[in-house]
């Protein structure tokens, strides 16, 4: 077994002074504000198919990002060598942005004090690669155990040690080491005349190793196993408007997809969001309250410090169906004349920060799980969700659930199999009709994209009932 | 060109080599890029950049191991090597690792010019007046043409180095120039967007700003009013960009590994008619001047054309090196990588070829159906080939393009949707490195209402 790779998850990534001195360079053509962000990822992943380990593998990202803005134009350089003459390059070049003529101005930058919603005593890429490879290997095993119908498995364990560095002309300086990793199971069963259903299942977070202590390999195998079995023999779902009973947890994409990122600043901004201008307005049931929170503990979609040197909050969204409020980053926050909720996120160096959302959740309400399956007398439960897509300017979301039963007289029946929803934000909002006492986050396996971007978010959702849900099928 | 970079790839599989590899393989990638945003006649953001990184695949003993790095520091490097040669041993061996042999590397494609150097030294304010002529021109289609929320351009020139312990070797250059659109329309409280782009590698074959930004409004324009439809099972029509993801997820079911694990609903199929005899699907990695085009593949092996479906019969699936061993098969060419990943499988440049009818008489055709232009979701399960996603577009009524469609799924079978096929247009278009012509279903079951 391979060693435990020396890591270099070591800080600062580049000094102090030189980044007081890439400010003053990202300055001289007379911009409003300059920033600098670097960062030093290294990665590792390993995955196992058909019963073998496939691949170990590692890889380290290092670069450097400089913005500046002037007025309202941003101008953006980076680069992925770390040596001065490039760094001071990236510098320049995005310092034409302002086109003003040279000055010589000097910034001193601070440290902030960063709150710990996640401290590692080992970093992730330092714990050895054996362990991480032990865990694929105990999560094949438990899902070929589970039932003789498994035909198929396959695992990957990926983890991530980012230690990054954001300052900018107003003095901040914030450095983080953002660990991050995941666990993830696939099953394909086989059932009768061949017929395959798929399960999948996965988690983690900004969490030490030893979450996996708890949430064993064993545990996740076994539930990707479940739903490839339980959805064998699935019949078609009947097409057209239902009553529609989400299960708690991941189902939680549903929000971040039909009214999380409607509610980003810069879509409110550009006014091509369908919640632009409505502030204080009733956009959902009186049952629903969509929190964005950035500092739940070891979350997958927390932050001690967002990528422009902000903190993260605790912010309600929407309270009792009333539209409180949006997601900002210090960019559209400085346009539009607020402050930034510490919602500026970045893929990595090579991308500019934009509104996004952390750990987004429903908070809980009266019912009991059963008491709503039992209020249904005709419907679709639907256990687990693919992925999902939405349409942030006619507000249309699509999503593609994996794991749906019929609901009958207040019982779940059969399996159903090629179950969409599909909706228009506000309106699924304003036919929640239950939502449920039995909040749950996700496992943290949620990857959000958007304009060709993918960070990692939370989500989170107790049983809700949603009516006149459009159900997409084959069977009319 | 740098020759510094095919030697540095040959050091690194030196090294690997010396450290207990018996086979090695480095890729590089080196680029630069810029681009530019606009909004209401100023510019947003301007960013340009240099990129590049290094992947290391090493088997030791039939055991894979692979490390990436963008840090061209020698140590770094040096470390990245020997990383990548420690990790082999935290994988198992495989009968059907390695690297593709010598004479599957032998010889590359001529695939032509890859590289413009009118786009490799494009001037900044080119890009800058391009996106104001786009978005002034998508204004001024229609007043209903709010704004935009998002108008840009941009070029990106990217070099590829490859080098192998098994001879293969060598690399290219090429460019890339784009322009895109999404205007937002709005009138009586409902706000429709859309999405148009242009991206080439030659400057001379980019659309006008003037035609995209035109397309882009009338694209939004027309879903104004849109709303829901009974359900009910009808005639289906894909425009040109919708029939191309079609095709992308039948080509991503003729993906030889999903094929070999049984998890791809094509995977008994092969020989079999599955669609009329108007259907023929290419991969071809040869096509001159296309986006997907190389003169070899991730792992050296040149590019070709692979006929997936042909005259309607599956005729081939696509493979890369490991799994065309595994699958008792040979590669064919389509091992696609960054330098951050492992080779997997996937397409160069894929089109349904053009048929013969014209898309009007098509839509004339159908007294009642649904012409689909933009499309959410990813409702397609390669495994068990059911088809459920969500769709905007025009109602036909009596081979008319009627009232706007939104907030409905189109759903079916891939299989059936394949065989469903009825007219395949002359209208072969290509916006990226996937093409297709208009396509019409005889029935999908559309859910609304």
């Amino acid at each position: 077994m391979a060693r435990t790779p020396k890591t270099p998850v070591k800080g600062p990534v580049v000094p102090v002074p030189i980044v007081e001195r890439l400010l003053s360079a990202a300055m001289e053509k007379g911009g409003d504000f300059a920033e600098v962000y670097v960062e030093r990822t290294v990665l590792t992943a390993v995955s196992l198919e058909e019963n073998k380990i496939k691949s170990a593998q590692t890889g380290l990202q290092q670069g450097v990002g400089v913005r500046v803005i002037s007025g309202a134009r941003v101008g953006y350089a980076y680069s992925d060598d770390l040596d001065d003459e490039a760094l001071f390059r990236a510098a320049r070049t995005a310092a034409l942005i302002a086109q003003g003529t040279g000055s010589e101005r000097s910034f001193n930058v601070a440290r902030k004090p960063l709150p710990t919603f996640y401290r590692l005593d080992q970093h992730l890429a330092d714990v050895e690669v054996s362990r991480k490879a032990d865990l694929v290997v105990r999560a094949n095993r438990a899902a070929r155990a589970y039932d003789r119908r498994v035909k198929q498995v396959n695992c990957t364990y990926v983890d991530q040690t980012r230690t990054m560095l954001v300052a900018n002309t107003e003095g901040h300086l914030a450095e983080d080491q953002q660990d991050l990793c995941r666990l993830n199971v696939t099953v394909v069963a086989e059932g009768k005349n061949g017929e395959r259903r798929v399960g999948s299942y996965g988690g983690g977070g900004r969490v030490p190793f030893t979450h996996f202590d708890t949430f064993t390999p064993e545990l996740v195998a076994a539930e990707a196993a479940r739903q490839a079995i339980a959805t064998l023999g699935a019949v078609d779902a009947r097409a057209g408007q239902q009553t529609v009973v989400l299960a708690p947890g991941w189902s939680g994409i549903l929000l971040h997809e039909a009214v999380g990122h409607g509610l980003e600043a810069d879509f409110i901004r550009k006014g091509t969001s369908l919640f632009a201008g409505k502030l204080g307005q009733k956009v959902a049931s009186d049952l629903v309250t969509v929190i964005d929170d950035g500092t739940m503990a070891n979350a997958r979609g927390s932050l001690n410090v967002d990528d422009e040197g902000h903190p993260p909050q605790f912010k309600v969204l929407i309270e009792r169906g009333i539209l409180k409020g949006y997601m900002y980053d210090a960019h559209n926050a400085r346009l539009m004349g607020q402050q930034s909720t510490g919602s500026g996120r970045r893929e990595s160096f090579k991308h500019l920060p934009m509104p996004r959302m952390t750990n987004t959740y429903l908070a809980p309400g009266e019912s009991s799980h059963d008491e709503i399956i039992k209020s249904v007398s005709s419907g679709i439960y639907c256990a687990n969700f693919g992925g999902g897509q939405v349409d942030i300017t006619n507000g249309n979301f699509v999503f593609e659930v994996r794991e749906a039963y019929q609901i009958e007289k207040g019982k779940l029946g059969k399996p159903l199999k090629g179950v969409t929803l599909i909706g228009v934000g506000p309106e699924a909002l304003k036919n929640v009709s239950q939502v449920g006492n039995d909040p749950m986050p996700d496992p943290g396996m949620g990857t959000c994209g958007k304009d060709g971007q993918s960070v990692p978010v939370g989500v989170g959702l107790p049983t809700v009932r949603i009516d006149n849900m459009t159900v997409g099928g084959t069977r009319v | 060109m740098s020759t510094n970079y095919e030697a540095l790839a040959r050091q690194l599989v030196a090294r690997a080599k010396k450290k207990g590899a018996q086979q090695a393989e480095a890729y590089i990638e080196v680029g630069r890029e810029a681009s530019v945003r606009v909004r209401d006649g100023a510019i947003e953001d301007l960013t340009q950049a240099t990129s590049k990184g290094a992947g290391i695949r090493v088997f030791v003993k039939g055991r894979l191991g692979f490390a990436w790095t963008s840090d061209f520091t020698k140590d770094s490097l040096d470390a990245f090597v020997d990383r990548a040669v420690e990790l082999a041993a935290a994988s198992a061996p495989d009968a059907s690792n390695g690297l593709p042999d010598k004479k599957a590397v032998f010889g590359h494609t001529d695939v032509g010019a890859l590289y413009d150097p009118e786009v490799a030294t494009l001037d900044p304010e080119w890009k800058i007046r391009t996106a104001f002529e786009l978005e002034k021109a998508g204004k001024a289609v229609d007043p209903r043409i709010k704004t935009f929320e998002s108008v840009g351009a941009g070029e990106s020139v990217s070099e590829v180095y490859l080098a192998s312990s098994e001879g293969a070797g060598g690399g290219y250059q090429g460019t890339f120039v784009y322009l895109f659109g999404a205007p937002v329309a709005a009138e009586n409280d409902q706000l429709q967007t859309s999405y148009w782009f242009d991206y080439q590698r030659f400057l001379s074959e980019l659309d006008s700003p003037e035609s995209i930004g035109r397309e882009a409004a009338r694209r939004a324009l027309r879903l104004l009013g849109a709303r829901k439809v009974k359900s009910q099972k009808v005639p289906v029509i894909f425009d040109p960009t919708m029939a191309a993801q079609f095709v992308s997820t039948i080509a991503a079911a003729a993906n030889g590994d999903a094929v070999f694990k049984k998890s791809s609903f094509l995977a008994s199929h092969l020989g079999q008619k599955l669609a009329p005899e108007g259907v023929t699907l290419v991969d071809d990695g040869t096509l001159k001047r296309g986006l997907g085009t190389a003169p070899f593949d991730g792992e050296g092996v040149p590019t070709r054309r692979t006929a997936i479906i042909e005259k309607g019969v599956l005729g081939a699936f696509l493979y890369d090196t490991f799994t065309a061993r595994k699958a008792k098969r040979a590669t064919t060419g389509n091992a696609s990588r960054g330098y951050r990943s492992l080779p997997s499988i996937g397409t160069n440049n894929l089109y349904l070829e053009a048929g013969t009818r014209d898309p009007e008489s098509i839509i004339k055709e159908v007294k009642n159906g649904f012409y689909v232009t933009s499309m959410l979701g990813h409702g397609e399960n390669l495994v068990t080939g059911e088809y459920s996603r969500g769709a905007n577009g025009l109602w036909i009524e009596n081979g008319e393009l009627g009232r706007p469609v939104q907030e409905v799924t189109v759903a079916g079978h891939l299989l059936k949707m394949l065989e469903g096929i009825d007219a395949v247009g002359n209208d072969l278009t290509f916006r990226g490195s996937t093409g297709a012509p208009t396509v019409r279903f005889s029935e999908l079951t559309v859910s609304g209402e």
